[in-house]
């Protein structure tokens, strides 16, 4: 053991947290270095008189102070609470009003008479309306499609579709009339 | 064991009431967490004067201690909503007694103002000697205690706050770990480191 390992060990050693090998090796130390022994003695003085410190209490005014200072901080909490209700609307009441004005709004949607309004206009009566619908043929249906002037089919087509502008573009330079 | 809820509801207590109480710490703060104010009470009595001696040994100055005690209590009155029962209460308000008067230090160290009403009042009776004659043993025992006060002093901080709560308030090294929140093998070090540094220190005075 050397200097560094036995000043590691010194509060170990002296409130008997140590196993008893390095206990051992502590105590053969120190039989080889009786300023290690002085050193351990020293902090058990140290440990002692520190113990022995006399308690520090506080003064006689202590708890009126105190109490001066929770008084004042009731009355600085009853303030906020009376600025945060200053307007009629504390946030609880703000709170419980927003959600009667929206369950109001809710259920005037609710009792909206129907078709007054397309925005009421359910999928289940949309289905309805269609169903109500006259049944067109097929046929009618097939008609429509060729007799249409726009064939969408033309615009679709992958060959690129080549113009001749040279009938309508004049160069620089270019006799043509 | 006395209805603190029932003595509570009726008025506001004083807090100078001072009645003898068989309930836990822990219990007390989860009373006052309900609104009893008595429990309250009884938890700044218990602690005022272990806290006053620990933030004393710590900044070295009586009346900066007693500010930091109060601020301390103030703490536990207003954030009492903080605390949770998972850890001791006395490791809860030795962590904000020791927050505060950590803050308190390097503020004093920023600004390093250095008048006589700043010092402890060791070193006010030091500096403006008293007039009523000390006996031997008494003068003693006090020039004892001034070194071992200015010793502490000189530890930096993270050695001051293990030692004194070890060596003076007698806290066990588990609670110390929890208190500053470092692990509990670093604790025994510094504690040890500091018993070191304060025996090197007060060697000439022995």
């Amino acid at each position: 053991m050397d200097r560094y390992q036995f000043e590691d060990l010194v509060s170990d050693y002296i409130e008997n947290n140590i196993s008893m090998s390095q206990r051992k090796q502590v105590e053969a130390y120190l039989e080889e270095n009786p300023e290690a022994k002085q050193k351990v003695e020293s902090v058990k003085q140290v440990m002692a008189s520190m113990k022995s410190m006399p308690g520090v209490s506080t003064s006689a005014g202590f708890m009126n102070n105190l109490n001066k200072r929770i008084a004042a901080e009731k009355e600085a909490s009853s303030v906020v609470k009376t600025a945060r209700s200053f307007t009629g609307y504390t946030p609880l009441m703000a709170s419980l009003s927003a959600v009667v004005v929206v369950a109001v709004i809710m259920l005037g949607f609710e009792f909206m008479p129907e078709g007054s309004s397309q925005a009421t206009l359910s999928p289940t009566m949309a289905e309805q309306q269609l169903d109500d619908l006259p049944e067109m043929p097929a046929q009618t249906q097939d008609n429509m499609l060729a007799e249409s002037e726009d064939d969408s089919t033309e615009y679709d087509s992958d060959v690129p579709v080549k113009s001749n502008f040279n009938d309508r573009i004049q160069l620089v330079g270019d006799k043509r009339p | 064991m006395m209805n603190l809820s029932s003595r509570a509801s009726s008025s506001i207590p004083s807090l100078n009431m001072v009645e003898d109480f068989s309930y836990t710490d822990e219990e007390l703060i989860a009373r006052f967490q309900e609104g009893d104010e008595q429990a309250y009470v009884e938890l700044v009595n218990r602690y005022r004067d272990r806290l006053m001696s620990f933030i004393y040994r710590f900044v070295n100055d009586m009346e900066k201690a007693e500010d930091l005690v109060q601020d301390t209590l103030m703490k536990l009155y207003t954030h009492r909503s903080y605390y949770r029962n998972i850890a001791k209460f006395s490791t809860w308000i030795y962590t904000i007694a020791g927050n505060l008067a950590k803050t308190e230090l390097r503020r004093k160290k920023r600004h390093k103002v250095t008048n006589l009403s700043q010092m402890g009042f060791e070193e006010q009776e030091y500096q403006l000697p008293s007039v009523e004659p000390e006996t031997g043993e008494t003068a003693q025992s006090h020039y004892a205690e001034k070194q071992i006060q200015n010793a502490i002093q000189e530890l930096p901080l993270h050695f001051r706050t293990v030692v004194i709560l070890r060596d003076i308030q007698e806290l066990s090294y588990e609670e110390i770990s929890k208190i500053v929140d470092v692990p509990l093998g670093t604790v025994k070090s510094r504690i040890n480191r500091a018993r070191l540094q304060l025996q090197h220190s007060l060697k000439d005075f022995r």
